[in-house]
């Protein structure tokens, strides 16, 4: 569903963290021989402290401060939802504006590291109308990153996967170079034939784009700047590259076809 | 200090009566169910509370100030209350001088952010809702509890703060995120995405680049 | 000639572009997406680019002036049914609750906002609030309201988690139970044994733990309990006079029949099989984790609304499920899955009932007590709850030694953590990469069972770790009982030889996904008998979907 992403954004007050409460039981002795309940139940204090820790999600609180600052009485909250019954001959399912993602490993540090990134939101930021009008810069931070790595998150997607996203990897690298010639930007992904064979001549004309033809195998947050070591392994030798910022490659998630 | 009704009290009237030394503020109105003007001093509650979870989360003791109940005949509850009061306030001692989780110099600047959080048309809009979002339910016609209520009171104490500190923060010209966020001790990644935000709302424009470090500053309508 | 209908399902690039495709060729088009705007530019992942060509842009503008194209923003299929080559699609479409033609895009009503949530246009950069446009090049203003929060969304059966939760907090224990009845009949019950969906979808993980949801639900259904007060589950004053029947006195059924007696439904009859009511609630779940008195008494609460149970009474034996379709004007089939599957290993069919057991016999003839007294050791074989069930009972009946036997490792099993813990803690020896092999025997009875050592080997489709027999490790563990408890299935006998049902390769019945009913009109199911083996929160699901699917049935006859 819409705005309910994973890292989704929630307000910490006072009472964070504070303790889950755990279920009374009675003793592992109590209960030999017999099949007396094991769990007591929550005292009424236990039971109120724990369901003030409820955070009482709630997009839109309905207060209509919007509606009253409106001066040209554009918002109209009696606008109702409507129940359509329709009839088609055919019915064709695409991909729509969710943009999910097969799951990424943890190893690759997405969620763990804010300068660690997917190639969507790279996507938005390298737009100029995105959220930061096509300026390259480090969520962790807010500073412009000096060297970045495009690295592969789903290396086992298939060849299919590997040459759209090695492709939007360049094109990215493309537009990123030219919005900053000083950046300086590794490619890390195992290549694919087609890639390599129609794509890699022009590739290697960019300057400041340099392809490892590997996967990674973990990113580490180095320091306190948040610098990111991007660890490959090749054969028996590891490699590791320093960068300010990690951009990972995805792959999209399988459209679901409707239940009939 | 007489005013004609408790629920006349402009919350951000007290920020500033903090924020200018006071050590306590004793707020006396009638009884529920007594207001010549039906509601005032549920309002008044509702205003003072949310004052209060504000004041807590800005590091100063919500003790110091008190809403508190008496009608014009009872001289004795009257003593009562404020002798009980000004004990409290003794307990406390000066503001900001180990009464409050702040100290000083750095409990009154952070006064003025929760001045400007309360007099900010957020929060008074939605604790004005109060009664209605309990009762008879939001535009939508749910009904909140007050656990709800509190938890969205809450959100809005928390984001406003961070964003009025930031707005104050930009005030004497073009800063960096990391900078921002160094001088008021936020995770930057935070100051990152209010200014984002700010930004998308129009109250921050970015100015130029220094180094690596782009520098925001406030739209020209906001100075 | 009319023109071809299409409904294309996502406003990305790729459903604009088709949708303009469609059109150019004729076709009357309509675009839906769950999104309040329709597509955004992207960066094209097929050719190389330049910088100056970098984004692909949808046409737009030439979507919304083709008059062959309708656009569905912010909408949802509700329900689609194919019939007669056709597709009929009920749509939501939600109110954007701003009327764009007067907007004059002044950001005042953005700036006032007080709620920020995660942008999803921007992937998460900055915030948007509840009022806010997506696209910055289209710029249309919407207010986003969510239809509820996600531990509601996540509940099988959408319970208002948050209302319940922040009355107890307020202090308001009857009124939180209130609102749990709005939903779910079995609160006492559900409350100690669900493994509480909702709790893994708590946004409160992301902070520290999630809340303690299940729990507080049992909690205000103690204080009624404990404060001695009879609650009324009240009818509507309308009735409607057909008789409705139900098959399976379980969490299915009895929600069928408490959403249908709460819809008006007077005559609702159900067939038990056992002598019991709740299905695997009583003969599954065992009485330390869900005393038999408080389950009886929710299930009283729900006879009180005029529900008539008749027990002892199988399908397909006592009464035809022919006579049964004709008695009634609706059906619903919960039966559950009360078979356990087999190991099908050798001395396993010989020695069944002389020694072997499977877990739901096992666990069934326990909870009614007829059971023999333990002695000497036991085996449990399988890793779901079912086995950690069959062993904890089986400790407390006062077997020697109990042992379960799980092939993974306890990283894998589909058990639910805590109870794995408790069983350990319990003193079950749990035996991790371990199959069974054979089961031993002196000719009249089980003496054991033969065992092979596992190893991990590759992922396989699921996922998980496909475990590898190690050679020559076979060992044998002496036991007087073996419970395999790997799986259960349905048990169809209720249905005639001849019977024209649709049903899977799994031996569950195949049914609408919107209103539960079957292949037969006028016959509906729920529940394990759908979906297999699962938990009882989703067979209330079932119970409730197929109630409103009757409703609908029998209202548009």
């Amino acid at each position: 569903m819409i705005y309910e992403k994973e890292r989704r954004y929630i307000i910490p007050f006072f009472d964070v963290p504070a303790e889950r409460a755990e279920m009374p039981e009675i003793t592992v002795s109590e209960r030999k021989g017999n099949f007396t309940e094991v769990e007591t139940g929550f005292t009424e204090d236990t039971a109120v402290t724990e369901a003030k820790r409820c955070l009482s999600c709630r997009r839109c609180l309905g207060c209509a401060l919007c509606w009253a600052e409106c001066k040209p009485e554009a918002i109209d909250f009696s606008i109702p939802d409507q129940i359509l019954d329709l009839e088609f001959d055919e019915v064709v399912t695409t991909a729509g504006q969710d943009n999910t993602f097969e799951k990424l490993p943890r190893e690759l540090g997405y969620g763990s590291f804010a300068n660690v990134i997917t190639d969507l939101q790279f996507e938005r930021m390298l737009s100029p109308t995105g959220p930061t009008d096509g300026v390259i810069v480090s969520p962790l931070d807010g500073e412009i990153p000096g060297r970045i790595a495009i690295i592969q998150g789903n290396p086992g997607g298939g060849d299919d996967h590997l040459l759209s996203s090695l492709i939007l990897g360049v094109n990215e690298s493309i537009l990123a170079l030219h919005r900053n010639p000083e950046l300086e930007i590794i490619l890390v992904s195992p290549l694919c034939r087609e890639f390599h064979d129609k794509f890699m001549p022009q590739t290697e004309t960019l300057k400041g784009l340099k392809i490892i033809d590997s996967a990674v195998s973990g990113v580490e947050s180095r320091d306190a700047a948040g610098t990111l070591a991007i660890k490959t392994r090749q054969e028996d030798r590891t490699a590791e590259e320093a960068v300010d910022m990690a951009v990972i490659l995805t792959k999209p998630k399988a459209v679901a076809e409707p239940k009939y | 200090m007489r005013i004609m009704c408790t629920g006349r009290l402009d919350p951000a009237i007290t920020a500033r009566a903090f924020k200018k030394g006071l050590d306590g503020l004793l707020i006396i109105g009638c009884y529920f169910g007594d207001c010549h003007y039906i509601s005032g001093n549920y309002q008044a509650k509702a205003k003072l509370d949310v004052a209060r979870r504000l004041y807590e989360y800005v590091g100063m003791n919500p003790e110091r100030l008190a809403f508190r109940q008496c009608s014009s005949g009872e001289a004795s509850v009257f003593v009562k209350i404020v002798t009980e009061f000004t004990e409290k306030i003794k307990e406390l001692g000066p503001l900001g001088a180990g009464g409050d989780r702040l100290e000083s110099p750095l409990l009154i600047k952070k006064l003025e952010t929760a001045e400007a959080v309360l007099a900010g048309e957020k929060i008074r809009w939605v604790i004005g809702k109060r009664a209605p979002f309990l009762k008879t339910g939001n535009m939508y016609g749910e009904v909140f509890t007050e656990h709800e209520f509190r938890r969205a009171a809450d959100m809005i104490i928390v984001e406003e703060t961070e964003v009025q500190e930031i707005l104050a923060g930009l005030r004497d010209g073009a800063r960096s995120v990391k900078d921002l966020a160094a001088s008021f001790s936020m995770p930057v990644e935070k100051v990152f995405r209010h200014i984002l935000a700010l930004k998308r709302k129009g109250f921050v424009v970015p100015e130029r680049i220094v180094g690596r470090s782009p520098l925001y500053t406030l739209a020209p309508k906001e100075v | 000639m009319e023109s071809k209908k299409i409904l294309i399902i996502g406003g990305g690039l790729e459903g604009v572009n088709a949708a303009l495709d469609r059109a150019q060729a004729g076709a009357k088009v309509t675009i839906l997406e769950k999104f309040p705007t329709l597509g955004a530019e992207r960066i094209p992942r097929d050719r190389l680019i330049t910088p100056e060509d970098a984004f692909v842009n949808p046409d737009l503008e030439k979507v919304r002036s083709n008059s062959s194209i309708d656009i569905l923003t912010y909408s949802e299929i509700k329900r689609l049914r194919k019939d007669n080559g056709r597709v009929k699609a009920k749509i939501l479409k939600r109110s954007i609750r701003v009327d764009n033609s007067k907007c004059t895009d002044c950001k005042a009503c953005i700036r006032v906002c007080p709620v920020n949530m995660f942008d999803d246009f921007n992937e998460g950069f900055g915030f948007r609030t509840a009022v806010d446009y997506c696209n910055p090049t289209t710029g249309e203003y919407n207010i986003f309201k969510e239809d509820m929060p996600v531990c509601q969304r996540t509940c099988p059966v959408n319970l208002d988690i948050r209302s319940y939760v922040g009355l107890i907090a307020d202090g308001k224990y009857l009124e939180s139970l209130a609102v749990i009845r709005d939903r779910l009949p079995l609160p006492g019950s559900i409350g100690r044994v669900c493994p509480h969906p909702c709790e893994t979808a708590c946004n409160r993980q992301y902070l520290d733990k999630p809340i303690s949801i299940c729990f507080l639900k049992r909690f205000v259904s103690d204080v009624e309990l404990s404060k001695g007060i009879e609650p009324a589950y009240e009818t509507p004053e309308r009735k409607f006079p057909e008789k409705v029947g139900i098959v399976g006195a379980g969490p299915a059924g009895l929600a069928c029949a408490y959403d249908l007696a709460r819809l008006g439904y007077k005559d609702i009859e159900i067939f038990e099989t056992l002598p019991v009511p709740g299905g695997y609630l009583w003969v599954g779940i065992p009485e330390y984790r869900l005393p038999k008195k408080l389950l009886q008494r929710e299930v009283d609460l729900i006879c009180s609304m005029g529900v008539n149970i008749h027990y002892n009474t199988r399908i397909g034996k006592d009464i035809s499920f022919d006579d049964l379709k004709k008695n009634f004007d609706a059906l619903f089939v919960g039966a559950g899955c009360h078979r356990g599957l087999k190991l099908a290993v050798p001395g396993e069919d010989e020695y069944m009932g002389k020694g072997v057991i499977d877990c739901v016999t096992f666990l069934r003839e326990q909870a009614l007590g007829r059971l023999p007294k333990a002695k000497g050791k036991l085996i449990v074989i399988g890793g779901g709850n079912a086995a950690i069930d069959s062993a904890r009972v089986g400790w407390r009946m006062g077997f020697d030694e109990v042992y379960i036997l799980y092939r993974r490792t306890k990283k894998e099993m589909p058990a639910n953590p805590w109870e794995i813990d408790a069983a350990e803690h319990e003193g079950v020896k749990l035996q991790y990469l371990a199959a069974p092999v054979e089961i031993t025997g002196d000719g009249k009875k089980a003496t054991g069972m033969k065992c092979i050592k596992m190893e991990l080997g590759e992922p396989d489709a699921s996922g998980r770790r496909r475990p590898v027999p190690k050679e020559g490790s076979e060992y044998v563990i002496e036991a007087e009982t073996i419970v395999p408890a790997i799986s259960q299935g349905t048990d169809l006998s209720l249905l005639p030889r001849d019977h024209t049902f649709k049903i899977s390769r799994h031996g569950t019945f195949e049914i609408d996904p919107y209103t539960g009913e079957t292949s037969i009109p006028g016959v509906f199911a729920g529940g394990d008998v759908v979906s297999g083996p699962d938990i009882a929160i989703r067979a209330i699901a079932g119970g409730k979907k197929g109630a409103l699917g009757i409703h609908e049935y029998l209202r548009s006859r």
